[in-house]
């Protein structure tokens, strides 16, 4: 493909003497590059990405060593491995990363064992999805944060309560989308299917659900996005155990690089979540449905 | 040939009815919807009455109704209604403010895209309740450090969004510009701005959720005001129809502002460039 | 009619080098190509053998290998416009403001553009559709749109990729004889891509067969059909000549393409 800063060579040159002037349009000028030069071009995007993060953290450390920065409140990169070293050696830490992947297992587990067949159900069911539609999106459009003392009421402030607050969040996340799917199946699919008689049963096992599968993927996505914020406002809530809480805990006594380690931490789960939540969802979708499906952010 | 035996699957298939089955079916929907929600509450209200439950547990509508109409009349509900108001309106508009110019701008520059794009992706994927112990520290428990946390919330979402439909842009309309001469400015004006409205409309109604969500954590770790406040204080003292209550509001504004974005976002289906 | 050149190609080689394999793939092989004004020309030839790529260097879409094109100055705007294959109108704009567009980005202010676009709009049988948003368009029409979107900038030389590639076999017929009709009324130039030999024959002064990948002109064909021509020129015994011979050229080069007659 052409290069943005080539020479052009194009320009309007009159024919000998007399006679109309043309408009030259010349060839391509390529400009011989070096084998670094060739390199740097395929690699770009990964070379500058990779640059712009080093240089958020090279600028965060310089800011905090010179003043810019108050490192009494963000710390520095530096410290922050310190003090993630430091974490990683206390049996504490280990207690609170079981407890949380404890939360955040049985959680999901227990919304798509839960959101996909019922999801099938009540999609399947135009007139029972209609009935439940103005219950399901107003309990999906309800903060969950806002749910938390509720919860809390019902279960106290252990372990349970949390895993009710991540399931929350996953269930709907997968619930929705498993809905929608049911109710976008292709018309025309369904009257291949139907055409040849075929029985309800084998309509759905041959024609609903293999086409709902993209959607339960994408709200599988979602849901692991949810889940992640899920475990983090609970644990921040009730404070008892959890990675959560080694970010409130380090925030109350003013330990900034404990702080960031667990923020950090978070960051971490986000990206690989999202990341392979991403990929999941690409690999389970043939064909993508023209429709938006609702991507919620609570 | 059988005649035709119309076998209800219950599945929906809209292309194919005709305009007095349209009718019906949307007629259906409203009635179902209505007689769902009715059902519910009716329900609802016949447990607690009947005692098979602990009112403290969840309530009853009379309950939230009775909490509503005191707080409401006496008016001590609308200082925390206009504090959360504040940190959400302002929060949010911020980050409309500078997430659309800024993710306009990153996206139409390849080179600062992609130094800047694993960055932020990074920052979208944290979540962001986990910054909320530091922002509270730094910014103390007053309007401000909502409204920066609401910020935060909604700006990274409205960012990526416009970034992504700048980068969604069809080849194909570019080159149709190009073709005709059209120079940078007007390619922005008259290609890339509108492609990104369906995007970037998608990441607002994302937002809208995100700093709700906002609002209630901020609130709900360090505050002594507003709807999270609300509803945590009246927790600790299992005034549970005083929590429906907050639950209820929370859940009344996310639906319509939900609802009022989604409208648009249907309005600006045709832009977006897939779909051609 | 000025009987001059309106494009003059020499040469024009385009090349693309895989840097990972270190090969290379020629799209065109040094062609040679001359348009008189008014003229209309069609580059014919199966899928990929670089017509559409020549179609694009000469447009500026691409920029070749090798080579030069010359074409005839304008005294102000663009000397080409380009129909595309795909219609690629703009969604959020009305038809008026699509066809108005190429003189929006050549400079005329917006009022003006729309004004001079009206016309056009009413010559390709868009009349009352001004109004319409694209997505309220059939095919045919948005290929309608796009042609009156070039036309309208008024630039000699028209060049059209495929522009009924994606339409039903009878809106292909009703549009080139549409096409005939604008082109007689506008007197444009037009350098005309296809894969379809009926086509090419029934529209062109010249057809110019190319070859499969790497695109070379196997042929410049002039067909000596009276003009105008109605649609049933097709089933004419010259027509049918030119046809047999274009079909022979192309499979005596090994080139896979529908029989002339089934290839409406």
């Amino acid at each position: 493909m052409s290069d943005s800063a080539t020479a052009t060579g194009s320009g309007l040159s009159a024919s000998t003497g007399q006679g109309p002037v043309y408009r030259v349009i010349g060839p391509r000028v390529r400009r011989n590059r070096s084998p670094l030069g060739r390199w740097y071009r395929r690699n770009e995007r990964a070379i500058l990405g990779i640059t712009g993060l080093v240089s958020f953290f090279a600028l965060w450390q310089v800011g905090s060593m010179v003043g810019w920065i108050d490192p009494f409140f963000f710390s520095s990169p530096v410290d922050i491995v310190a003090a993630a070293v430091a974490e990683v050696q206390v049996p504490r830490f280990w207690d609170d990363v079981r407890y949380s992947v404890t939360e955040v297992t049985v959680g999901f587990i227990a919304a798509l064992v839960l959101a996909v067949p019922l999801g099938l159900a009540i999609g399947w069911y135009r007139r029972v999805s209609f009935t439940f539609d103005p219950w399901l999106n107003f309990f999906n459009a309800v903060p969950r944060p806002a749910l938390i003392p509720l919860v809390v009421l019902w279960v106290g402030l252990g372990i349970e309560m949390k895993m009710v607050i991540v399931f929350l969040g996953g269930f709907f996340s997968i619930l929705l989308p498993t809905v929608e799917g049911v109710r976008t199946v292709e018309p025309q699919i369904l009257d291949v299917s139907r055409s040849f008689r075929a029985s309800n049963r084998r309509l759905f096992t041959s024609v609903i659900f293999p086409a709902t599968v993209p959607f339960i993927a994408t709200g599988v996505r979602l849901a692991l996005g949810r889940l992640l914020i899920g475990v983090v406002i609970a644990e921040l809530y009730a404070q008892t155990q959890g990675l959560g809480v080694l970010i409130g805990k380090a925030a109350d006594s003013l330990q900034s690089d404990r702080m960031m380690f667990g923020i950090l931490l978070f960051t971490l789960m986000g990206v690989i979540t999202t990341e392979a939540a991403g990929r999941i969802e690409r690999r389970m979708q043939r064909w993508r449905p023209s429709l938006n499906v609702a991507e919620e952010g609570n | 040939m059988a005649a035709t035996a119309t076998r209800s699957t219950g599945l929906g298939d809209p292309g194919r009815l005709g305009p007095v089955q349209r009718f019906r079916r949307a007629n259906e929907r409203l009635l179902y919807g209505t007689l769902g929600f009715v059902l519910v509450i009716v329900l609802w209200e016949l447990a607690a009455d009947l005692g098979l439950y602990r009112r403290s547990l969840l309530s009853s509508p009379s309950f939230i109704w009775n909490a509503a109409a005191r707080d409401f009349g006496s008016g001590t509900i609308w200082p925390h209604l206009a504090s959360s108001g504040a940190e959400y309106g302002l929060g949010f508009a911020a980050a409309l403010a500078l997430g659309i110019p800024l993710g306009l701008l990153i996206g139409m520059f390849r080179r600062v895209d992609h130094v800047v794009s694993l960055l932020l992706f990074g920052i979208y994927s944290t979540p962001k309740a986990a910054i909320a112990p530091l922002i509270i520290l730094v910014a103390g428990i007053g309007l401000e450090s909502k409204a920066i946390f609401v910020f935060l919330l909604a700006f990274f979402s409205v960012i990526v969004s416009t970034m992504a439909g700048v980068h969604a842009v069809a080849e194909r309309h570019r080159d149709l510009a190009r073709s005709f001469g059209a120079s940078r400015w007007l390619e922005f004006r008259s290609v890339v701005l509108p492609t990104t409205v369906p995007f970037l409309l998608t990441g607002i109604r994302i937002a809208s959720g995100r700093a709700l969500v906002g609002v209630v954590v901020a609130e709900e770790l360090a505050a002594n005001q507003g709807i999270g406040y609300y509803i945590e204080f009246y927790g600790t003292f299992l005034d549970t129809s005083r929590v429906m209550l907050g639950v209820v509001i929370l859940g009344l504004f996310g639906i319509t502002s939900g609802e009022l974005v989604r409208r648009l976002e249907k309005r600006f289906e045709v832009w977006r460039p897939e779909i051609h | 009619m000025d009987t001059g050149f309106a494009l003059i190609a020499r040469g024009v080689h385009m090349e693309y080098r895989d840097r990972k394999s270190d090969t290379s793939l020629v799209a065109i092989e040094s062609m040679d190509l001359d348009v008189r004004a008014g003229e209309f020309v069609s580059l014919l030839g199966p899928s990929g053998c670089g017509k559409s790529t020549f179609l694009k260097i000469v447009n500026g879409l691409l920029k070749g290998t090798a080579g030069e094109i010359r074409l005839r100055a304008a005294g102000n705007g663009r000397e080409d416009a380009m129909v595309f294959q795909d219609a690629a109108l703009f969604p959020w704009y009305s038809v008026l403001d699509n066809v108005a567009y190429g003189l929006v980005c050549a400079g005329v202010p917006r009022k003006q553009a729309r004004e001079r676009a009206m016309p056009l709009i009413e010559l390709v049988g868009l009349a009352g559709f001004a109004d319409r948003y694209p997505y309220q368009l059939s095919g045919g029409m948005q290929q309608r749109a796009n042609l009156a979107r070039a036309l309208a900038v008024d630039s000699e030389i028209l060049l059209m990729d495929e522009p009924f590639a994606s339409l039903d076999a009878q809106t292909r017929e009703v549009m080139q004889a549409e096409l005939l009709r604008i082109w007689n009324a506008a007197k444009k130039t037009v350098v005309f891509v296809t894969h379809q030999i009926d086509e090419a024959i029934y529209l062109s002064d010249r057809v110019v067969v190319m070859s499969a990948r790497p695109g070379r002109i196997l042929a410049d064909i002039r067909i000596d059909l009276p003009r105008p021509r109605a649609l049933d020129v097709k089933r004419r015994a010259e027509f049918t000549g030119y046809a047999d011979q274009i079909w022979k050229l192309l499979t005596t080069h090994g080139v896979s393409v529908a029989a002339p007659t089934d290839a409406t």
